[in-house]
Parts: C-alpha cells; structure tokens; sequence
C-alpha cells in the first residue's frame, strides 16, 4: 500500500470534483405546504414501507437500484404532525411545487456563471430504494448547466445545477441493517446540488477550497439556509487507471484531505490486485458460485443453532484478500463490508484465508472475530480438502442463516470477479477514521425519469433573466480584493460572512476609513467575545459599532478592553 | 444504432412551428441530438412531447439521465448524430406451471396495479403482460399458477355497467376452465361500483373473485400494487370465501390489508392507500405482511362446487343518481323523468330526505311506475322516512327505502334489478330484501368507529408496528432453499 502521508497527486493522477447538497431559505417545503422544521421528540406517528425498482424511461433497470432492492430493507418512518402531512407519507399527490425556492436556484446559477440556464422546469424522479424517500424517487429539477466557480486561480466547471426535495434523516437500524428508521421532518426541505466536473480538483487542497467557494457564494447569495445539517458534500475522487468513486455524506470540510488520501490508496491498491490477478492467469470464471456448506466441520455446538456455515474456494486468490487497502484493513475486509450490507450477515461472521496469518490485520486489534478462535490450523486443513484449495488458493467462510449466507457469498464472488477491473464504480460511505465501506452501486441515469405528478414548468423567463442584477462580488473576487487592499486572508472573509458582517465590514472601511485588520478583529473577535459574555451581538448596527471603535482607538487604543468595558460593566464608561 | 435510412424519425407529441421544423431536418423521437442555442450545447435523446405543454421546447434526455427542456428558436441548431429507441419493457421470465399450486386467473380491465409512462401526456398507462408483472412481483410464482388476461386497458373513471357484464363473463369463464379464485385489476375510483355489480351477478359463487388495485401507480417503487396483488393472489388461491372482495391497504403501512364485502365497501379518500373501507359494518378479515389471512365475521359464504355458478347478468343501465342538497333544484328530477329514465337512486339527507319542493316530481315517477330508491346522504346508518312528516310524504309518494345500501351498491343493484323486471311492486321488493350483504339487518357499534386523531391512547394505534414482520426476500432461489 502507497503511504498515504507521501502521496504526489499529479503523478497518480488524482482527479475530483464535488456535489454539494445545500439546503434552500424556504417558508416551505418544496413539495407540500409543511414547514422546512426538524423535530426531535417522540414521534407523533410512525408507519413502514417495503420498496422495489421500477423501470428506467428507456427501458432497463438500474443495476444499482437492483441491489438496493436486494438489500430488502424494511423502512420505518417517523413522523410529526407539525411538520409531515400526507405528502411526505406518500399518500398524495404533490402540491404546487415551491417556485420561490425554484427561482433561488436560478439566481444561484447566476452567482456560479451557467451559460446553459434550462427554460422549462421539468421535475424528474431519482430513484432511491434506502427508504430515505417515502416515494421512493427524489423529486429534482434540473435549472442550469455548464458553469464556473475560481478556485486558487483556477476554474473548476459546474456541471450541473439542480433544485430538490431534500430526503428524510436516518436514525438507526435494526436486525443486522435490515430494518431501517427515518425521521420524516427533513423529507422535502427544498434544496440546490451543485454537481463540479470531477476531473477538475488534482489536489485535495483545492477540494476543500472548492467546497468553501460554494459553501461562501451561498451565504453571500442569501440562497442558503443555515444550521446544522444543512450542507452536505458528496466528494467524487479517481485516479489514473482507476474509476469514479463516490464518498457520500461528508459534512466536515476538515476530512477532504484524509479521505482523498485513504481513497487515492485504495484504488491504487485495487489497480495493483488487477495487475497481480492478470500475472497469475486469473479469469472471472475461475470464480465458481459453489457454495459449500462446512457447519459440520466445526467443532459440535460450537455454531449457533439455526446458523449455518458456507464456504467458497477462491482460485488463485492466495495473500491477495490480506492485502491492506487502507490503514489497518486489508482487501478482504473491503470485499466483506459490501456483502455485509447488501446480505445482512455480519462482517466478524466473515472470514477470508489470509487471516490465519498472525499478521492478518483483524488479529492485530484485540477483540478477535466470532470465526477466528475456531478456525485453527487444523480446521483451516480441513475446509481446505472440502474445497479443494491447492497452494495458489483462497477460500471465504461466512456463517449466518442459510438463505442470508448464500447470498452473502454470492455477492462476495461477485465482487471478487470485478477485481479483475480494477477499481469498481461505488458510492461509499466515509467512515470516521478517514476510510470508506461500500454503500452502494454508483446510481446510473436509469434511476432516473419523468415526474408524472408536475406538468412541465413554465417559469417566467424575463424573471429568470432579471435574477442576474442580484449578482453581487462572487467569493473569488472578495478574495482578490480582500488580499490586495486590505490584506485580509480568505478564512478572515470566511469569517465575516459566516458572522453576516461583511457589509458592516465594507462600511466600516470605506465610509469611515477604519483600518480593515481593526474593522476585521472587532467584527469577529471582539462580537464573539462579547457574545459568549452574554451581551446581545446581534442588534449592534453599523453606526454604533463605528462610535464604539472610534471612541476606543481615542480613548484607550485598545478597542476590545473598551468594549469590554462599555457593554459588561457600563457605570464605569 | 440502427441505420438512419432503415428508421422513420417521427416527431411524436411536437407541434406547430417545431414540428415543421423537425419533420424538414428529419428529426424525431429518438434521435440523438445536439442542440447549439448561443453558448449553450445540450446533447442527449429526444423524447416524446407531451401534447398539453408548450409548443416551441423540445425535450431532451442528457447523459446524466435527466430531461431537458431547451426552447427552440430559429437561431437553434439541430443536428442529428445518432438514433437510440427507448423500449419500455421488462426482462423476460420464463413462467413454469407448478402442479401443487391452485391456478388463479388474473384479468386487467386497466387501472394502476399494472402501469406504465405514457410520453404522449406525460402521465401514467396501464401495462399489463405477464412478463412484467412476474418480473417486477417474482414472489407471485411462489403462491399460485397466476394467468393474467388483459380484458379492457380503460380507466376506472370510464367503466360502464355492459363492462360489468362482460367482465362477469369473462370470470365464468376462469371458473368453467378450472380457476381456484379470480382476480380483477381494476382502477380504484369504480371500484366499489364493480364490487357490488359482480356481488349480485354471480348466483351460488363457489370460489373467490378479488378485486384489486394500487393507489400509488405501479412505476413508483412505493407503489402499493406488489403487496394488494400478492394478498389477492393468496386469498384467490387459498382462503375459502366464496364471495366478492375488494382487497386493498389496511393502513397507511405496508403490512396488511383488509378484505371487504363487495358490497359494503367505499373509496373514502382520493389518494391514501388504506381509502378503502367497509361501511356500518367490519370488514370480512384481514391478510398480514406474511400473508396469514384472519377473517373477523362469521356470515361469510364458504367455497363450493363451481360448477354450481351460474350468472345472472341482465341489467338495464338507464338509472341515474342524484344528490339531495340544500338548494338543489327540483328540474333534476324532472329531467330525469322527461329523458325516460326508468330509475333512480336518490342520496336524502339525514335519514333520507330530499327538500318538499321535490314532491311533484315524486308524484310524478310514481304515476309513470319509474322506482326512486333513497340511501343516506351521511352513508352510515339507514333510511328511515317514518320519524319526520317529510319522511311520511315521500313514503306516500311512493320511494322505496333503501335502508342502510350504499349509494354504489343501490345504484348497480337498480341496474341489476330493472334488468329483470319493470313492475315497481317486484322492484320494491328486490330493493328492500338483502340479497348480497348489501342490507344488513342490524348495525353494530364497531361499524363506525371512525377516529377523529384527538382519542386518548391514539398515539398507541399510530406508532404501533408490525409485530410480526415478514423476512427479507431475494427472489426465486432464496424462497426455494427456505423450504
């Protein structure tokens, strides 16, 4: 495995490219009239939902729906009277949909520069068989096409631009996986993607500044909504000779670089099994679905009753499941998370022959798998014989209920197959250490089609139009500005818009001719300070901060101990 | 990609200038297309237009899969680079006939168990081959040998009474061939109509007849259909009821369903997919997620000799309906007499009562022997025109009370009965006797316990969850190895 604290991303050839999820200002929700509220208390009601795939509009299933529905989830939703009715629950028809929020996603096309602004609204339906949609598709609505967005100096393109239906919130999961809750409220919070090319970020310094420059033309556009949750970034990273791979969810812009990293070892590794795979004469169809059943083979009593052991030989295979594929797990591991999830048997259920080795990567951590302490030298001899492993050989153990075993090792073999290509197309799920499991299949364009609820839209195109004169300095141009005349760095502008102060700011500078690092410190520092002391920031206007920094460089020069002062013990003033 | 010369480009759906337009540069519906208008480019797959939106947009499928409308103008370049036809069908599955399962035959008249995208108006079809019903509810191979038969492909909204009949014949028909049970796909908004039509056609049913629909059209992935035509299939196949049902959501979960008597049941809401329910009574039972069926009544007629079946299925359709309101003209009535209508069934408010102003017409169907049955505009609870005066005058001027019928099961059994005999004395006494569970002789508490969300202990009923939920299912293999 490539170090991934010495990586040179020109020469792997690291591409990448964001979808930010970026919740819309709305008195409503996209689709129905309920307020865009979260709510945490027990629920007022909750109800199930099984889904299943249907038909692309050109005629074919999608294969990632496919394994979404062999997940087989049963959904359960929580929902609130005060912000779910009968549309989030799927029992009718949508409203109207929202044209205010539809609008704002025109006037953010304008702020990222799309040439390609779409003249008639058509809703579509994505198909999502997670249960995170109770329709079972995504309602979304393609505005604009074929924007740009300066990232340290260079472009990145926008790809696509498109207003949605937010989906409900995950709460836990149940029954290996299978039993899936959802809380209802976020369903419907209208919300903008904003999809970059993927092959425009080489390094994962301009990934994080790219999701920044959304992230600030957002707030700066006052499209945005704020708080918790309402940002998420779906990261798209390959390398030379690698693939598209979609880490999904990523709320922490701080990650981007470990991730791309643990990311960037992990295809390369995939790329280098392909290569070892090859030099050994590997063909897919040396990969036979012949499940053996060893149950007997253990120790008696020593397997749960009603479980059943399965195992499959892997030809040529040998050292190639124990290789590690990101910090501390390896290959095997890799394969297992996605059987895991899509059959519901456990990962510590599984096993792969490389772990007998002391050094195998599960028995470096303490707390040992349920199938390692029974797997000994002389068992492993055994399973052996039963599947006819030679020298070159691996084999896969997996342990659960019959018909869940089979399917695990179906999709183990599966998987083991494409290893030959290298590095699969996934959506993967970022875990907290900075590596990724499976979450599903890449979603094709077959998961996609035309909303038959919505008639074409047809918005008004001199409005649209007319969005553009809101246009204000684009995040890239207050950088400039702020680095050759004020001398302030682009987290210090991060830092006034994220307070709403760059105005005041702006004010402060030009029509009072305040030193921009003071209007700066006093504006953040000083406000937040005087904040966490329990003094009301939020009413303070322009004019009475300017007297405020005026008075201090008079009277003391140092404005923050004069703040202080005047707010938290005004007698003293 | 077929050769351009070998396909014909029709533009399908475009209109006016466009169309022109697209007919001259030989572009149609599936052409693979670039479209230049100023800096931008869109490539991707023309789709069919629907009629009803906008003539100057063509509507494209990009690579990302989405569909764009771009506004042509005469500054637009079109130009055609490749052709691919979009085929709405489902893999093929090869169906095998298994010797231990009843056989149950499936007939479509339409409606959204089985559907699919109509370009044309952008909305929703229905579909209905074996293949796709197999293929999109695998799990049906595994309950019974399922034949479906496309008898009509027409909404709900435009059955007629002849159509009951045919359909009553084409269900005879299964039987006489050896069908345990059978289903009809049927749109949901006539349903009720059809349930109790077929309830009073069939003499000495022997075996069940499911009817059966999706309030959430098939090409949802949340569709309600899979799990309703599941039910209906088990209790086609299995449970011994030899009656008209209608099997729909029993809540707003995916766990169970409830069947209803024919002809006690009424769609009362227009999009839920527990609309469904039984009316002054319970319903005959329920069928889980795991497809146990438990009946709640006893009355419930058991399966017989089919042989024994026979259908009665004269009607005579000229019988109208009409709905009693304040300020409703008195005209109606009349004019339903002058267009030589030979019944109708009249919604009285309250117990039955229409406004006195109506009573010359009254007056006057009763002179021209023309049968006016009254239900309850409330649609619980029964007629009753012996309490108030107006009441006793209506009775006077000849109506016929029709106790606690609904409105759809009053109105196909005037159908059904004036199909036999014309002379009000018969009339009035088919109307008034119980023949299908249309009439039931006493109501219980239970038949009208509607919440009104405010109960106490409600919130038990609303989160309650399926206690005993049925297991993942992978498909044919997984099902086998289980067994």
């Amino acid at each position: 495995m490539l170090d991934p604290e010495t990586i040179s991303f020109e020469e792997i050839g690291f591409r990448a490219g964001l979808e930010v999820h970026h919740q819309i200002q709305s008195k409503r929700k996209l689709f129905c009239n309920c307020k865009p509220e979260l709510r945490t208390e027990t629920p007022d009601y909750m109800f199930e939902r099984r889904f299943r795939p249907v038909l692309g509009e050109m005629g074919d299933f999608d294969e990632g729906m496919l394994i979404e529905y062999e997940k087989g989830y049963r959904v359960i939703y929580h929902a609130y009277t005060e912000c779910t009715c009968l549309y989030e629950q799927d029992e009718q028809p949508p409203f109207w949909p929202d044209l205010e929020a539809i609008y704002a996603g025109y006037q953010l096309a304008h702020w990222l520069n799309c040439s390609a602004l779409v003249d008639v609204g058509i809703v579509a339906r994505k198909q999502y068989l997670d249960g995170s949609i109770t329709t079972g598709f995504q309602r979304t609505l393609i505005v604009a096409r074929d924007g740009w967005v300066e990232v340290n100096g260079k472009r990145v393109r926008i790809s696509n631009l498109t207003v949605e239906e937010d989906a409900a919130r995950k709460l836990k999961t149940e029954n290996f996986g299978r039993t899936v809750y959802y809380n209802l409220d976020r369903l419907g919070i209208p919300l903008v993607e904003v999809i970059t090319d993927h092959l425009d970020c080489t390094n994962p310094t301009d990934l994080k500044k790219l999701g920044e420059i959304i992230g600030l033309t957002l707030r700066l556009s006052g499209i945005g909504r704020t708080g918790i949750g309402s940002v998420r970034q779906d990261v798209n990273i390959s390398i030379k000779g690698g693939d598209r791979v979609e880490i999904k969810g990523v709320q922490d812009l701080s990650m981007f670089d470990t991730l791309a990293r643990h990311e960037i070892v992990r295809q390369d590794m995939l790329i280098q099994i392909a290569g070892i795979l090859k030099e050994r004469g590997f063909e897919k169809s040396h990969l036979e679905h012949t499940y053996y059943e060893i149950t007997e083979e253990f120790p008696s009593d020593s397997i749960p009753k009603g479980l059943s052991v399965m195992a499959i030989r892997l030809p040529k295979f040998k050292g190639i499941l124990g290789l590690e594929i990101q910090p501390g797990k390896d290959f095997g591991q890799d394969v297992f998370e996605k059987a895991s999830l899509i059959s519901g048997i456990l990962v510590e259920h599984m096993y792969h022959s490389d772990e007998l080795s002391d050094n195998a990567q599960r028995r470096r951590n303490k707390k040992l798998p349920f199938l390692f302490p029974l797997i000994d030298k002389s068992l492993d001899g055994k399973i052996c014989d039963v599947l006819d492993i030679t020298e070159r050989d691996a084999y896969c153990v997996a342990m659960g209920k019959n018909s869940w075993t089979i399917h695990a090792m179906k999709k183990i073999i599966e998987r083991l197959k494409y290893a030959l290509d290298g590095v699969p197309q996934e959506t993967r799920r970022l875990l907290p250490n900075g590596n990724s499991e499976f979450l599903r299949v890449i979603h094709g364009k077959d998961r996609l089609y035309p909303d038959t609820d919505t008639p074409a839209l047809d918005l008004e195109l001199q409005r649209i139009q007319s969005l553009k004169s809101k246009v204000g300095k684009r995040p890239w141009e207050l950088e400039k500005e702020f680095s050759e005349k004020y001398g302030l760095k682009f987290n210090q502008l991060q830092n006034l818009v994220h307070e709403n102060r760059l105005d005041d700011f702006l004010i402060l500078i030009k029509d009072y001719n305040i030193k921009p690092i003071i209007a700066y410190s006093y504006l953040t520092e000083t406000l937040k300070h005087l904040r966490r002391k329990g003094v009301n920031t939020s009413d303070m206007g322009v004019e009475e901060i300017k007297i405020v920094i005026q008075q201090g460089l008079k009277k003391k020069n140092n404005i923050y101990d004069f703040a202080a002062q005047k707010y938290l013990e005004p007698k003293k003033v | 990609m077929p050769n351009k010369k070998n396909s014909v480009r029709e533009p399908t759906g475009y209109r006016s200038k466009l169309r022109e337009r697209l007919i001259r540069e030989k572009i149609g519906v599936w052409s693979v297309v670039k479209v230049v208008r100023g800096n931008s480019i869109y490539e991707g797959v023309v789709l069919p237009r629907s009629e009803h939106t906008a003539e100057d947009y063509l509507v494209v499928k990009v690579d990302t899969g989405y569909n764009i409308g771009v506004k042509i103008t005469d500054e637009c370049k079109i130009t055609e680079i490749g052709y691919q036809k979009g085929d709405y069908h489902l893999p093929e599955i090869d169906v095998k006939t298994k010797k231990e399962l009843p056989n149950v035959s499936l007939l479509g008249t339409g409606g959204t168990v089985a559907s699919r995208l109509d370009y044309r108006t952008g909305s929703v079809l229905p579909a209905f081959t074996p293949e796709e019903l197999f293929s999109a509810v695998p799990e049906l191979m595994n309950i019974c040998n399922l034949t479906p038969k496309k008898i009509y492909s027409i909404l709900s909204e435009n059955f007629k009474p002849e159509y009951w009949v045919k359909t009553a014949e084409a269900i005879l028909q299964e039987f006489h061939n050896g069908a345990s049970g059978v289903i009809i796909g049927h749109g949901t908004d006539t349903m009720a109509f059809t349930a109790s039509a077929l309830s009073f056609f069939f003499k000495d049913l022997a075996a069940p007849i499911v009817i059966v629909g999706s309030q959430r059209s098939s090409d949802r992935p949340s569709s309600d259909g899979p799990m309703n035509i599941i039910n209906a299939s088990t209790i086609a196949g299995y449970a011994d009821l030899a009656e008209v049902v209608v099997c729909m959501h029993g809540n707003t979960s995916d766990t169970y369903n409830l069947i209803h008597r024919g002809t006690r049941v009424r769609k009362m809401h227009s999009s839920r997919r527990d609309a469904f329910k039984t009316l002054s009574d319970i319903p005959l039972g329920m069928i889980d997620s795991k497809q146990n069926i438990m009946f709640f009544k006893t009355d419930i007629k058991q399966r017989g000799n089919t042989e024994d079946t026979y259908l009665d299925a004269k009607i005579d359709p000229k019988v109208a309906i009409l709905y009693s309101y304040p300020g409703c003209n008195p005209d109606i009535l009349n004019s339903i007499i002058d267009l030589g209508y030979h019944g109708v069934v009249i919604l009285g408010t309250g117990l039955g009562h229409v406004p006195s102003d109506f009573f010359p017409g009254l007056e006057r169907a009763q002179e021209q022997e023309i049968p006016v049955v009254i239900v309850v505009e409330p649609l619980f609870g029964y007629t009753n025109l012996r309490v108030y005066e107006t009441g006793r005058d209506m009775l006077a001027l000849g109506v016929i009370e029709g106790d606690n019928m609904l409105p759809s099961a009053a109105y196909a059994k005037l159908i059904w009965t004036l199909g036999h005999t014309r002379n009000i004395t018969e009339v009035k006494e088919i109307m008034t006797t119980n023949i299908a569970g249309e009439i039931t002789d006493r109501e219980l508490n239970s038949g009208y316990l509607i919440m009104q969300g405010i109960e106490e202990n409600i919130s038990e009923i609303t989160t309650t969850l399926d206690p005993n939920p049925k297991e993942h299912y992978w498909g044919e293999q997984v099902h086998k190895t289980e067994e």
